[in-house]
């Protein structure tokens, strides 16, 4: 057994009133990935957020190779070379990729104050092919960029201080299939010089194919710690929530099956530089899941579905309503909802209430003659609903971005059940989500179903797309490559081969 | 950092209000005389027809301001509208046309301006300032053709109390009923809180836009009848410096700078008392020195919103370690 590069001995940290760390110990040895895994809330972020310098413990030690660690802040820590993504995004819009991996450390590339754009591109480069990260393209302005290759930029700034512990807090979720591969290879390979790397991630299954050893946290303390060869995906959500997880987390028949009314008819849909020619119909109870690689286009379905995208040819017919859905007030007012994949910048208004959140699709509906709408009304509505979706808060007038990312993702599902949409456009419903909540929004679906509510499941995770789609389109280029029905074909072998 | 209790910032601007109501009161105390020169009836019906003026023009920059958006152009829009109203009044020769035209004008230029900033993706703080300069400099030369009109006497009964205050309550009303109680006035909320999100959940933000920019131009054409009524003609002065004063009624009142659904319309009343009480007091104080009229008021402005942004949850956020991450890092 190699020999531990960091310990950690009695570590308590306490935000206000939680504890959100209770005497953790841990031991993190050279090449090992070791994963964390528990229910939102149970400390993971927070442990590794202290490791990486961005909170300091309140009491206990850590030492990295036996030497006493203390860091002052995230550059303190870098400085040791120990290196964190954090799960939200954290790259400066405004500024090019190459300053944004080096940010804070341009001194280097400086010459008489100014620096030298030219340099840290060079280095830049070099970073990206060292590791093997597809590089984007380096002078552009990372604002303009999707959350993935932000995502990738991120991890790129983490390696470039070369770290012999990397801290990865969620970082799987932001990545399509294609990159999430490069990334396995990435962790296989600091593996192979010795490095070691801590991971978080929800994904139990990936957690398990991907890491050596697992630590199990629950109600900010380690609960377990278990040898990933030697567990099984059931043993960690056990652990992680301390009682069985109910058998049924995706659907259990094995057939595709859905009513007989077609609701959504969409005819060689083109949209410039993201859809070519696009052709599918869903009925009504029926679960049409989309999956693909990065740049696939199974995103740019759901916003031109939900008309938020124009339409360069091909047409939109809600058949129900017999019309073609071109904005999305129109989507609205005929009765689609849409979940889109990022929730505190898409779907949610973070510093406004659960109530004005949650009401905000439905008010449409409530308004009676000359356009009123009771303020009763919406409390009433709200405050049922909440009750109903067990979203945990302290009340309706809470702020949204106090919610954990389970009852947000509550939320932004259920203000669109409410109004008992006939489609439903769900675009990663279960991003960053922890096991329980998982398998409640899956219950819903499901319930979605059998109401017969049809619902397009875009979703970068292949088992989800499985476990609950009767059909499935795969994509690829911004074209459909290949429509596969529920039954004996539907394995993650079939589709990646139709992927790839 | 020490915790305000919740639901403080609300309270501060009313806090503000009778701070300044009383701190006034007193200081206008005359010795000689021993009355409040504040709370006579001629001061009172003087601040009352200011306050009612920036309550109309403030009831529909609240939509815009609800958005995330600023309209600058309300005082210049308000004199143009004015100016083209007295002026139709008087070719035309009939008295009352001065009122479908005045909010004629005033809507077209706020739908103008709404049609830049939604279409265009003009930031509006700029089309507005630039409308501002603009048409000022319109204004200017229809005046030197027209100099000041004279409100025709078939609407001097417009100005007797009882009319005017019956049609600014019912004026209130509507835009109260429009802003608390529609759509229109909630997606506008939605809006400034998150566009992204407002659009993706199927708000026509496009046309919100274009309607709060229309209301606030139609509100501008009303201040303008408000002004010549209460004046009794147009002037060089009309809506000069009105756009700064309806923007501070509204910060005032507590609606932040960033709009949602901190914007409430109870608020612009409370705003616009307390600056206008600002003005008056300061005037009646200290009369011979009218210049620092305004660097006060700024002075105050500045200490108001400082003390409610404090007390303020967003500012509260930066607090401390727990409530700055609170949604990744912390606990949840």
């Amino acid at each position: 057994m190699s020999a531990p590069i960091l310990e950690i001995r009695g570590l308590n940290k306490r935000f206000g009133p939680t504890q959100a760390n209770r005497h953790i110990d841990l031991t993190l040895r050279e090449g090992e990935i070791r994963g964390l895994i528990g229910e939102n809330g149970s400390g993971k972020s927070t442990l590794m957020s202290q490791i990486a310098g961005i909170h300091i413990p309140d009491s206990g030690e850590m030492r990295v190779r036996g030497k006493a660690y203390r860091p002052r802040d995230a550059l303190d820590a870098y400085e040791q070379n120990i290196s964190m993504v954090l799960q939200e995004l954290g790259v400066i819009g405004n500024l090019p990729v190459a300053v944004n991996v080096f940010l804070g450390r341009t001194g280097r590339f400086t010459k008489c104050g100014i620096v030298s754009r030219k340099a840290v591109s060079r280095a830049t480069e070099e970073l990206f092919t060292k590791w093997g990260l597809p590089m984007p393209p380096l002078n552009q302005f990372t604002g303009d960029m999707m959350i993935e290759t932000r995502k990738i930029i991120e991890l790129a700034r983490a390696l470039s201080v070369d770290p012999d512990i990397l801290l990865l807090d969620e970082i799987t979720q932001s990545l399509s299939l294609n990159n999430r591969q490069k990334l396995y290879e990435l962790l296989e390979k600091l593996k192979s010089l010795g490095r070691s790397v801590i991971v978080i991630t929800h994904d139990v299954e990936e957690m398990l194919r991907i890491t050596d050893t697992i630590t199990v946290l629950r109600d900010g303390e380690v609960v377990g710690e278990t040898v990933s060869s030697g567990t099984t995906a059931d043993e960690v959500k056990r652990m992680m929530v301390g009682r069985e997880i109910g058998g049924d987390y995706y659907r259990a028949d094995n057939r595709p099956e859905h009513g007989d009314e077609l609701v959504l008819s969409v005819k060689n849909l083109s949209v410039a530089g993201e859809l070519d020619d696009i052709s599918f119909d869903v009925f009504a109870g029926e679960i049409l899941g989309f999956c693909g690689l990065s740049d696939s286009g199974i995103h740019s379905v759901g916003r031109a579905v939900f008309g938020l995208s124009k339409a360069a040819a091909g047409s939109v017919r809600l058949v129900a309503r017999d019309m073609d859905i071109t904005s999305p007030a129109q989507a609205l007012e005929n009765n689609i909802g849409y979940v889109p994949k990022d929730r505190d910048t898409e779907a949610l208004m973070i510093d406004a209430s659960v109530l004005e959140n949650f009401v905000l699709p439905s008010l449409g509906k409530l308004a009676g003659a000359m356009g009123f709408i009771s303020s009763g009304s919406l409390k009433r509505l709200a405050s049922e609903r909440v009750a109903k979706l067990s979203i945990k808060c302290e009340d309706i007038a809470q702020r949204v971005g106090e919610l954990s990312g389970g009852n947000k993702q509550k939320i932004n599902l259920g203000r669109w059940l409410v109004k008992d949409p006939s489609l439903l456009i769900l675009d990663c419903p279960t991003r960053g989500v922890d096991v329980g909540v998982k398998a409640y929004l899956y219950s819903l679906m499901k319930e979605a179903k059998r109401n017969g509510i049809a619902i397009l499941l875009i979703s970068d995770e292949l088992p989800e797309v499985l476990g609950m789609a009767d059909r499935l389109i795969v994509m690829k280029g911004g074209r459909v490559t290949g429509m596969i029905d529920r039954g004996e074909a539907f394995t993650e072998q079939a589709v990646i081969e139709v992927m790839i | 950092m020490k915790k305000f209790p919740p639901g403080f910032q609300d309270i501060v601007p009313f806090i503000a209000f009778f701070a300044i109501f009383i701190f006034f009161m007193i200081a206008s105390h005359d010795e000689r005389t021993g009355a409040f020169r504040m709370l006579t009836a001629l001061n009172l019906r003087t601040v009352l027809d200011q306050t009612m003026l920036t309550i109309v023009v403030a009831c529909g920059v609240l939509f815009v301001v609800a958005q995330g958006s600023i309209d600058l152009s309300v005082g210049v829009n308000l004199a143009l509208s004015g100016v083209i109203g007295m002026w139709a009044a008087h070719a035309a020769g009939v008295p009352f046309l001065v009122i479908p035209v005045s909010l004629l004008v005033g809507l077209a230029a706020g739908v103008f301006n709404g049609v830049i900033v939604s279409r265009f993706k003009v930031p509006s703080f700029m089309l507005t300032l630039a409308m501002l300069i603009g048409i000022r400099g319109l204004v200017n030369y229809i005046q030197t053709k027209t100099h000041a009109q004279r409100l025709p006497d078939e609407l001097l009964f417009l100005n007797t109390p009882a009319v005017k205050t019956a049609i600014f309550i019912a004026i209130v009303l509507i835009m109260a009923y429009v802003f608390e109680f529609t759509r229109t006035g909630r997606y506008g909320r939605a809006i400034g809180e998150n566009e992204t999100a407002a659009r993706f959940v199927g708000v026509p933000v496009g046309k919100m836009k274009i309607v709060a920019f229309a209301l606030s131009g139609l509100m501008a054409g009303m201040g303008a009848l408000f002004y010549v009524v209460t004046v009794g003609s147009t002037s060089q002065q009309m809506g000069v410096f009105l756009e700064m004063r309806v923007v501070m009624a509204i910060f005032l009142g507590g609606v932040l700078v960033t709009g949602g659904f901190s914007a409430r319309f109870y608020k612009i009343l409370l705003g616009s008392f307390s600056i206008q009480i600002i003005i008056n007091g300061l005037a009646l104080v200290n009369k011979s020195d009218a210049l620092i009229s305004q660097s006060v008021q700024g002075l105050l402005l500045l200490l108001i919103l400082l003390v409610s942004s404090l007390a303020g949850k967003r500012t509260a956020r930066g607090d401390d370690d727990h409530t700055a991450t609170s949604g990744q890092v912390g606990p949840r």
